[in-house]
């Protein structure tokens, strides 16, 4: 009769097996995604731009975050006030998630939640 | 024991405003030590009878009632901290290890019958580093969110200080749900992260202090 909890129960271990796993792969690429996430979580918006707009920000100054450039094909992450953001033509915001825009494209421009532009 | 599942931020909101969430069950928590004295209470309760399926699930009898799910919580036994079956012909349990987090809380009176609930902060972090994947995993999140709602600031310090006492793959697992859950879409019926998540940013900020700390 608990032959059902009994796997239910083994699978919970199973689990935890490969969360030690992940666990020890944190630093290295398993873990960029949980690194992607910890950057969204504190921006207030997310943009995609364009090669243009992306070269232009590093024209300026701006070096993308490097979570970005561990992935394949790497993307440029930039973290840019709200209102530099306003000279980059073409910008289009997507919901802050990880969606399949986001994971698509190849620049972004996050706004941090702390300097969230007042438009 | 305890009522530990999406109910609680329900039952912890002022005059026990069920505004958060639509649960689906109730999740009655059984500590191993009052096992037996459960189990004798069982054997009195009307209305719900004892799925064939899963044992530790008892069925309603009635659309107005609610599924409950017994599960076990073992914190000063042999096996606390595992996750194992606790055998037994009436009312077997599985035993989760996150369980050993929660601590009782405020009992909440429901037209006169007294509901024992936990501690949030326990339950919060038991919710947090969920190891469930898809629909239930975001559920459980949710629920999180829904009780940070309703945690007073003292509520969140002590999760702080529970979190604390985690292992460290524990830790990475609370500061990744809390991640995940601050990207999550709205879901009907459950409350929405997006107006929140500056609290998640700040919490997640707070955990990531008690690291650096180390």
């Amino acid at each position: 009769m608990t032959e059902r909890l009994h796997e239910r129960a083994q699978r919970i271990r199973e689990r935890l097996l490969v969360r030690a796993w992940e666990y020890r792969q944190r630093n290295y690429a398993k873990g960029v995604w949980h690194r992607l996430r910890r950057l969204l979580v504190d921006a207030a918006e997310v943009w995609i731009i364009d090669d243009i707009g992306a070269a232009r920000l590093e024209s300026a100054g701006h070096v993308p975050n490097p979570v970005g450039l561990e992935l394949v094909p790497g993307k440029r992450v930039f973290l840019v006030d709200g209102i530099e953001l306003n000279d980059i033509p073409g910008r289009r915001r997507i919901p802050v998630r990880m969606s399949a825009d986001l994971l698509q494209a190849r620049n972004l421009v996050l706004v941090p939640l702390s300097r969230t532009r007042r438009s | 024991m305890l009522v530990a599942g999406s109910e609680v931020p329900n039952l912890l909101e002022p005059g026990a405003g069920a505004t958060l969430v639509v649960s689906q069950d109730v999740d009655v928590v059984v500590p191993v030590e009052v096992h037996g004295k459960i189990k004798q209470r069982l054997r009195e309760m009307r209305g719900l009878t004892r799925s064939a399926e899963e044992p530790s699930v008892w069925l309603p009898s009635s659309a107005e009632l609610l599924e409950v799910n017994f599960i076990g919580m073992d914190t000063a036994g042999k096996r606390a901290g595992e996750t194992y079956v606790l055998e037994d012909s009436e009312l077997p349990l599985l035993v989760f290890a996150n369980l050993s987090l929660l601590r009782p809380g405020k009992v909440v009176t429901l037209e006169g019958m007294p509901v024992p609930l936990p501690r949030p902060a326990g339950l919060t972090l038991e919710k947090l580093i969920t190891d469930r994947s898809g629909e239930k995993g975001d559920r459980d999140l949710l629920v999180a969110l829904a009780l940070l709602l309703v945690c007073e600031p003292s509520d969140r310090y002590e999760l702080v200080d529970l979190y604390r006492t985690l292992q460290p793959e524990l830790r990475y697992a609370a500061r990744s749900g809390l991640a995940a859950l601050s990207l999550l879409e709205p879901r009907a019926q459950m409350p929405d992260p997006t107006p929140h998540r500056s609290l998640l940013a700040g919490l997640l900020s707070d955990l990531e202090k008690v690291e650096s700390e180390r």
